[in-house]
């Protein structure tokens, strides 16, 4: 017996299918009633479920085992297009066509020709099954053991070697992309949750030269063949080995921009202050492994430049201009730490890490400030993040975070409920929760992924 | 044979779908009363603490036991429990 909103009827028909119990009942409960009058329209209904007879149907069983043939079109090239193009209405609550096999966007066709160029991009045999290559925690019910196939989501389905060269092939990628590709299908390609999830993914190590990424001005916008293609991978995987659909499975509210095409950056390593490691080392590898860390639900969006260019040159140089007056260095040149600027408001409406994308100047800034190590950033971020219990009490996610202020307060070893108001608590859990990542142009500019450090995976196991 | 005209076999790019056994619901209850219903509940309180209380004053006949979380993730029954429950109300929310 489910309960659950009726703009998740094909979710919940489809995750009953896939749990092996098509015909599970359940109805609707509404999101504006409050509580009471809403359980008053349905708690009957819900005895009556767990008493009414089984249907003949109800009564059902066997095995869904659905067609899944290796060549899915034999055609010319431009019929093929058409093929790959095809939409699926999808009704409330989307009510209207979304591409069944693309992005929305034209896609390379792949030909049994280009699939098997795209492979020669790895050492690894076509029908070698995506598993996973470590031990990870398990999640929703799923053992996740190395060893296991990789269960790409929502669907739970598996792939091969080959079905992720497929998705690198209609992505536009090039064989020495497939290795990159390969490493980010470890991560299952998640679509987060129902509000506002974006994924992006970022390369470090040697890979991001081999590849020729752009790690410069607009790195984060389209025109590389590298950066583009890479990102859009993530997305043709999520739809098509995890058969992620907005509004069946895929419940972000209002999807994401990041999403659209997908995001894939990476790491300046040369504009590293020195000592400071690059994401890779960060990550537990050595600096001259290739990595790509997958954030898979960045719930607080992008965060632009706070201050203008002009403005941030003329405090660090000669301390002028309003950001000097805020910290009172009026007329004091640099080194000053910028990041003041924008803590302790970045928390202000959400919990959590954030990913700072700053260019190799800001970083060398916060070097001569005084940070010697990135480590050194973020335990001072952290230790900012700290709020009286009474401040911390009126967010939203905590509630739940905490399981209803039921258990105990990670910092001080006592119950929540035993502390007093003015006890000071971070909204982050860990120093390590934020990210810092050197990329970018000249112009002074950091910009702010609302989600801290992803997942690293290995791109060298699978040249 | 012009190229545009050439044949070619493209590859299908969805993931692979285990078989799934597929189980017929569980038998249902003739009456609820007297019987032993466990209500497993997570999530939205605004919905959860209602119906609960509702389900106990509605129905005293029942034997509600109650395992609640605030989390997205229902606290599992135990191997004695899932013996001795007659039924289960698993509501998820968030």
């Amino acid at each position: 017996m489910t309960i659950d909103f009726e703009d998740q009827d094909n979710m919940v028909k489809q995750e009953a299918l896939t749990q092996g119990v098509p015909n599970a009942r359940y109805i609707h409960s509404s999101r504006t009633l409050p509580g009471p009058e809403d359980v008053d329209n349905w708690i009957k209904q819900v005895i009556e479920a767990m008493t009414r007879p089984l249907t003949e149907k109800e009564k059902e069983s066997g095995r869904w085992a659905p067609p899944q043939p290796r060549v899915l079109f034999e055609g010319t090239l431009e019929e093929a297009e058409t093929f790959y193009q095809q939409t699926k209405d999808i009704p409330f609550p989307v009510d209207a066509p979304l591409a069944v096999y693309t992005d929305g966007f034209p896609i390379r066709v792949p030909t049994e020709k280009r699939v098997r160029e795209m492979l020669t991009g790895t050492s690894h045999k076509p029908d070698e099954i995506i598993t996973y290559l470590s031990d990870r925690p398990p999640s929703r019910g799923r053992e996740r053991n190395k060893g296991n196939p990789v269960l790409f989501q929502p669907m739970n389905w598996t792939a091969t070697v080959e079905k992720v060269a497929i998705n690198a092939v209609m992505a536009g990628c090039k064989p020495e992309h497939l290795p990159v590709v390969l490493a980010i299908a470890q991560s299952e390609c998640g679509t987060g949750t129902t509000n506002f999830p974006s994924q992006a993914v970022c390369l470090s190590g040697p890979i991001v030269k081999e590849i020729r990424m752009n790690t410069g001005v607009g790195h984060l916008g389209p025109g590389s063949t590298a950066n583009g293609p890479i990102g859009r991978a993530y997305q043709l995987m999520a739809i098509n080995l995890g058969g992620a659909v907005p509004g069946v499975n895929r419940m972000g509210c209002h999807g994401s921009p990041l999403n659209n095409g997908g995001t894939c950056y990476a790491e300046n390593a040369d504009g590293l202050p020195p000592g400071w490691e690059g994401l890779n080392e960060e990550l537990g590898f050595k600096k001259d492994e290739s990595v790509v860390m997958v954030q898979e639900n960045i719930g607080g969006g992008v965060q632009g430049s706070q201050f203008s260019p002009g403005g941030y040159r003329a405090f660090q140089k000669s301390g002028h201009g309003g950001i000097a007056r805020r910290f009172d260095v009026k007329g004091k040149p640099g080194p000053h730490n910028w990041l003041e600027y924008i803590v302790p408001d970045l928390w202000a409406t959400r919990e959590g890490g954030f990913t700072f994308i700053m260019v190799p100047e800001m970083a060398r800034h916060l070097y001569d400030f005084g940070f010697k190590t990135k480590d050194e950033v973020y335990d001072w971020l952290y230790k900012q993040s700290f709020e009286p219990l009474k401040r911390y009490r009126n967010r939203s996610w905590p509630d739940r975070s905490n399981n209803g202020w039921m258990g105990i307060e990670r910092t001080s070893g006592k119950y929540w409920k035993e502390l007093s108001d003015d006890y000071m608590v971070p909204v982050i859990n860990d120093p390590s929760d934020n990210c810092i990542i050197i990329a970018g142009g000249e112009e002074e500019a950091c910009v702010q992924l609302g989600g801290g450090r992803g997942t690293a995976y290995s791109i060298d196991v699978w040249r | 044979m012009a190229e545009k005209d050439t044949m070619y076999k493209c590859l299908n790019p969805v993931g692979i779908q285990v078989p799934v056994d597929i189980f017929p619901l569980a038998p249902r209850l003739d009456s609820l009363d007297g019987k032993t219903i466990c209500l497993s509940i997570c999530g939205e309180p605004d919905i959860t603490i209602p119906l609960e209380k509702r389900l106990k004053s509605d129905y005293p006949d029942v034997n509600w036991t109650t395992k609640k979380s605030y989390t997205p993730y229902p606290v599992q029954l135990s191997d004695e429990e899932m013996k001795t429950c007659d039924g289960l109300i698993e509501g998820v929310a968030w």
